[in-house]
């Protein structure tokens, strides 16, 4: 009897649904609180996709619907993708900043018949939970592999590794001394930090006293990263000559202008960098500028939300506006498009996104702002973090 | 001189405060049938809200009765999620009530636990070893990855059926009613704890310690009972929320929780089980409105709200409204 | 040995970081009795004006910090007038329940005025040099601060121990209907004590934000170490404060030098350990 009245909801949604004009997105993010940041940055993907490519699809208009949790929270992430599912009847739920927020909402899918579409969350494993997520931004293995071989094609053999200690920083920790020790280098010490870490200056005591010729580093974006660039230059390891190894979350748009000088000459490999030469990036810079309000505040999520978008739209253009996850998925496995970042596909195994990496260094323009010049190119990563978990 | 008071009153009381309890019962569960029927389509919030309410009436046991300042009660909270939620991903107990009795246990030692090094010292000094205590419970969570998932959470929880009937589904009712019967049980229990002979001692050492000793009882040990008791409460809100949302994350071992925690008890009033209750309602409700309103915003108006509140109701919303009456029902006779 | 001295000197410029930025909580908690968790939020309005006056305005850093001070003042004393007024000698629960309402006003205002950004303050050519101490070199900025916290010590000490206006507060607050029956203003009083308190957040907020970056989150994200250290010296207590300051910075910073996997648990162990001995905090009076 119960089953029965569930399946009779749920076909009664589907229905309504089907014949609606409307076709609800729900979009989880960080728009409070200290990352309020990166879900504005969501925000002004998502208005500047529809901005350039307006805000229907065949006959359907597309309402987005935004939740907020401002620190990751995964019981919430799953009460509010709930709430969406449920009560405003979305059909496709996006964003998830935080990987533990959409781990939490991937038991949901296949009984609500939605896809998910992760428009930054970056550990690996997120992709495997469900048949019915897609990832449109990187991983932290995709993103911190490349730099193993730029540290090591430069000529440093010896690195110690500094990390954050969380999932993300673990992830980076394994990816840079998988790809150094493949390389032929050797990490000499692996160092996690706490995540509150206000004065950096004893790590850069014992990266100097591990006497390795460079550091690998990660953080997430925000004011550690500026204190430990700071300690960084002000212990005096950038004088003695250690070389600086990131992924780009370090040097992110937004955190340059703070930044500034301390960064200057920086070397991370990342997926996108704002400064990207390519007239889609041109077009989509002035549309999401426009959306953030303030064009310094512009940084990758941004990227990762737009192109989130885009396989939204497709997804809804294959499924005609009905309700069918898997038909919607299927529809953009393989999909390749040109996204501001460069040419990107969905990788229909994993349906996590391959793209280039860029190797870039901070580098200072003309008018006095910082930026971050891309340098070389390594094309079509996917992620190794996959296979590594196997 | 409350203690008085309370300590004066004769059986012939005890019928009418058996009827004001069943008519406390009576009164959540009208609430949560309302929620119900009103919020079909809300019932995670609500559940969620429920596990939140057991968090702070249990809060509400050291905070309000005997008077001990903690913003670090969440770590009770967490050791019982997380005791119900390893329970389940690592051991195969996946009985709802199995999982809850776990979360009930666990919550209870992190009480003792907790109970021993908070009342070490007094005020401030006190509020500061409570905050180490939750730092703690949160650091060793996040290095104990393999047995909690560490920053990434702990996934992989799946319920059995309720006594094998009643499936855990996606809109939540089986949650929400497990949660509200959950939340009845333990007011009832609570009710009768304050209001026995234990329950008014620790109300005595709130107001005058000094006083309780000389009576010959013992302060700390009376005060660590309570905070066991407490840590079952917490325990079991915190297994209430890993079995409705199945996934358990460091959030619940925070800072953040346990200050909200404070915030949602100091609003609806201290010292009172329904002031508790209000609290949590009323904070998590807002919360839920504005934030849904303006998600980006929204942080601004709950301030402004707790302000409103010092500014024009002291004691909290329940406590005001409670003094209020008292102060007529005074001036009627 | 050579370690050694360079941890020492690490750990003596972050303690004098948190002293300076602690020790105008120090003065509305010990002194005034209120539990003000927006120590914090006022500490980020004077990074926020100072910004601004130094980097959008280029005006000069000292004269920036002085703008901060002032200004952060001349916003808090309508503050103080419409709200803290209502809370003193309010049981510490209602305290705490106001203040955290102020922080996130204050919190929720800053984002929307400045944005969520990262925000610094330009420091003059002199400050951002490095300079050699033999062994090993460390910021101008650095030195500069340590300087800081010893002098409002020193200041603070001399105010509150030695002027007419320090046997006032220290009157009113050991007993505040007795002051005022010897013709003691106490509602003077208690408002220039909460100036100074507010104008020392913010100095110390413009001073520390070398290691402290401004951003609207500030306020809360800090409330904790600011509580910590605080409580650890005993409220209202300066030599308190900069041995509590100075302790923990040592043990943070040798924390996170000798096993910096296990840095978070290393302080707060440490913390429990100091309540434990001290449970009044290290320089607290008997009640």
């Amino acid at each position: 009897m119960k089953k029965f009245a569930i399946a009779a909801l749920a076909a009664a949604l589907m229905g309504g649904v089907a014949q609606a004009d409307t076709i609800k997105v729900g979009v989880v993010g960080p728009f409070s609180g200290p990352f309020a940041l990166q879900g504005k940055n969501f925000k002004a993907g998502i208005d500047a996709y529809m901005a350039l490519n307006g805000s229907t699809v065949g006959d359907d208009t597309i309402e987005i619907i935004y939740r907020d949790i401002p620190t990751a929270d995964p019981a919430q992430s799953k009460a509010l993708s709930q709430e969406l599912v449920v009560k405003e009847g979305v059909q496709y739920l996006a964003g998830f900043y935080f990987t533990p927020d959409a781990m939490a909402a991937t038991p949901l899918l296949e009984q609500a018949n939605v896809p998910m579409v992760v428009m930054n969350a970056a550990t690996s494993a997120i992709v495997t939970k469900s048949p019915f997520v897609v990832r449109t931004s990187f991983t932290t293995w995709q993103t911190s592999t490349p730099i193993a071989k730029v540290a090591f094609d430069g000529g440093t053999k010896k690195v110690i590794s500094v990390v954050s200690d969380y999932g993300p920083g673990v992830d980076a920790e394994a990816a840079f001394k998988a790809g150094f020790e493949k390389a032929g280098g050797a990490v000499v010490e692996a160092i996690r930090m706490p995540l509150q870490t206000n004065d950096f200056s004893p790590i850069m005591q014992r990266i100097k006293d591990s006497g390795a010729e460079g550091v690998f580093a990660f953080l997430p974006s925000g004011p550690t990263t500026l204190g430990f660039v700071k300690a960084f230059n002000e212990n005096g390891l950038k004088d003695a000559g250690i070389k600086f190894f990131a992924p780009g979350d370090l040097t992110q748009e937004s955190d340059l202008p703070a930044l500034g000088e301390a960064a200057l000459g920086l070397q991370t490999t990342f997926h996108y960098a704002v400064s990207h030469d390519s007239a889609e990036n041109k077009k989509f810079v002035e549309a999401a500028a426009k959306a953030i309000g303030n064009p310094a505040e512009l940084s990758f999520p941004a990227v990762g939300a737009y192109d989130g978008m885009h396989v939204i739209y497709k997804m809804i253009e294959a499924t005609g506006g009905e309700q069918d996850a898997a038909k919607a998925v299927d529809a953009v496995k393989g999909l390749s498009w040109e996204s501001p970042r460069g040419p990107v596909t969905i990788d229909p195994e994993s349906r996590h996104i391959t793209q280039n990496i860029y190797l870039r260094e901070v580098a200072k323009a003309e008018d006095g702002t910082y930026y971050n010049k891309e340098i070389q190119t390594f094309e079509k990563q996917g992620d190794p973090g996959l296979a590594a978990a196997k | 001189m409350a203690l008085l008071t309370t300590s004066l009153s004769t059986t012939g009381d005890r019928r009418a405060r058996l009827t004001r309890d069943a008519i406390g019962v009576l009164v959540i569960a009208a609430f949560a049938l309302v929620g119900y029927f009103l919020f079909p389509n809300n019932l995670a919030l609500l559940t969620r809200i429920t596990a939140i309410a057991l968090l702070v009436l249990s809060l509400d046991l050291v905070t309000g009765y005997c008077g001990v300042a903690t913003l670090g009660h969440a770590a009770l909270f967490g050791a019982g999620a997380y005791g119900a939620g390893i329970a389940a991903a690592h051991f195969g107990i996946t009985d709802p009530i199995a999982m809850l009795a776990v979360g009930i246990v666990s919550g209870a030692i992190a009480g003792l636990i907790s109970g021993v090094v908070v009342l070490r010292a007094h005020g401030l000094p006190q509020l500061v070893l409570s905050i180490a205590i939750i730092h703690l419970a949160h650091e060793a969570a996040n290095k104990a990855s393999g047995w909690t998932g560490g920053s990434d959470g702990l996934a992989g929880i799946m319920p059995d059926a309720v006594f094998g009937l009643w499936q855990f589904d996606l809109w939540g009712r089986t949650a929400y009613v497990f949660g509200i019967v959950l939340l009845i049980v333990a007011f009832v229990i609570l009710r009768q704890i304050v209001r026995s002979p234990f329950g008014m001692l620790c109300r005595g050492i709130r107001q005058d310690p000094v006083r309780v000793r000389a009576m010959g009882a013992s302060v700390h040990g009376t005060l660590i009972k309570m905070y066991a008791i407490s840590g079952a409460v917490a325990g079991a809100g915190g297994a209430l929320n890993a079995i409705s949302t199945q996934v358990v994350g460091l959030d619940s071992l925070s800072f953040t929780l346990s200050a909200e925690a404070l915030v949602m008890l100091v609003l609806g009033g201290t010292g009172s089980l329904y002031g508790a209750l209000i609290g949590t309602i009323t904070f998590m409700w807002f919360e839920d409105v504005v934030s849904a309103a303006n998600p980006f915003h929204w942080l601004t108006i709950v301030g402004a709200l707790l302000i409103a509140v010092v500014l024009f109701a002291p004691k909290g919303l329940y406590g005001s409204v409670a003094a209020y009456f008292e102060r007529r029902g005074r001036k009627g006779r | 040995m050579q370690t050694v001295f360079s941890i020492g000197v690490d750990a003596l410029a972050y303690g004098m970081v948190l002293f300076v930025i602690s020790i105008g909580l120090s003065v509305t908690m010990g002194l005034m009795r209120v539990v003000n968790l927006a120590h914090g939020a006022f500490a980020m309005i004077g990074g926020y004006i100072a910004s601004y006056a130094a980097r959008d305005l280029g005006l000069a850093y000292a004269f920036a910090v002085l703008i901060a001070v002032v200004g952060t003042i001349l916003i808090a004393i309508p503050i103080e007038r419409l709200l803290y007024r209502r809370i003193y000698g309010q049981p510490e629960l209602t305290q705490v329940l106001m203040t955290i309402g102020i922080t996130f006003c204050i919190i929720g205002i800053a984002n929307y005025i400045f944005g969520p950004t990262l925000k610094t303050i330009p420091t003059p050519e002199t400050l951002r040099q490095s300079v050699s101490l033999g062994f090993r070199t460390v910021s101008a900025h650095r030195l500069f601060v340590i300087a800081c916290g010893l002098a409002v010590a020193l200041g603070l000490w001399y105010f509150i121990e030695r002027t007419a206006f320090g046997v006032k507060l220290r009157a009113a607050v050991d007993n505040a209907a007795m002051a005022a029956a010897l013709g003691v203003k106490t509602q003077v009083v208690y408002a220039v004590s909460f100036a100074v308190a507010v104008g020392l957040a913010a100095f110390g907020g413009v001073v520390g934000a070398e290691l402290l970056p401004i951003e609207p989150y500030y306020a809360l994200r800090y409330m904790v170490t600011f509580l910590v250290v605080v409580s650890v010296g005993g409220a209202g207590s300066i030599p308190g404060a900069l041995a509590a300051c100075l302790l923990l910075g040592a043990i943070d910073t040798a924390g996170r030098y000798l096993m910096p996997e296990f840095g978070e648990f290393f302080f707060y162990l440490a913390v429990i350990a100091i309540v434990w001995i001290f449970p009044r905090g290290l320089a607290g009076r008997a009640k």
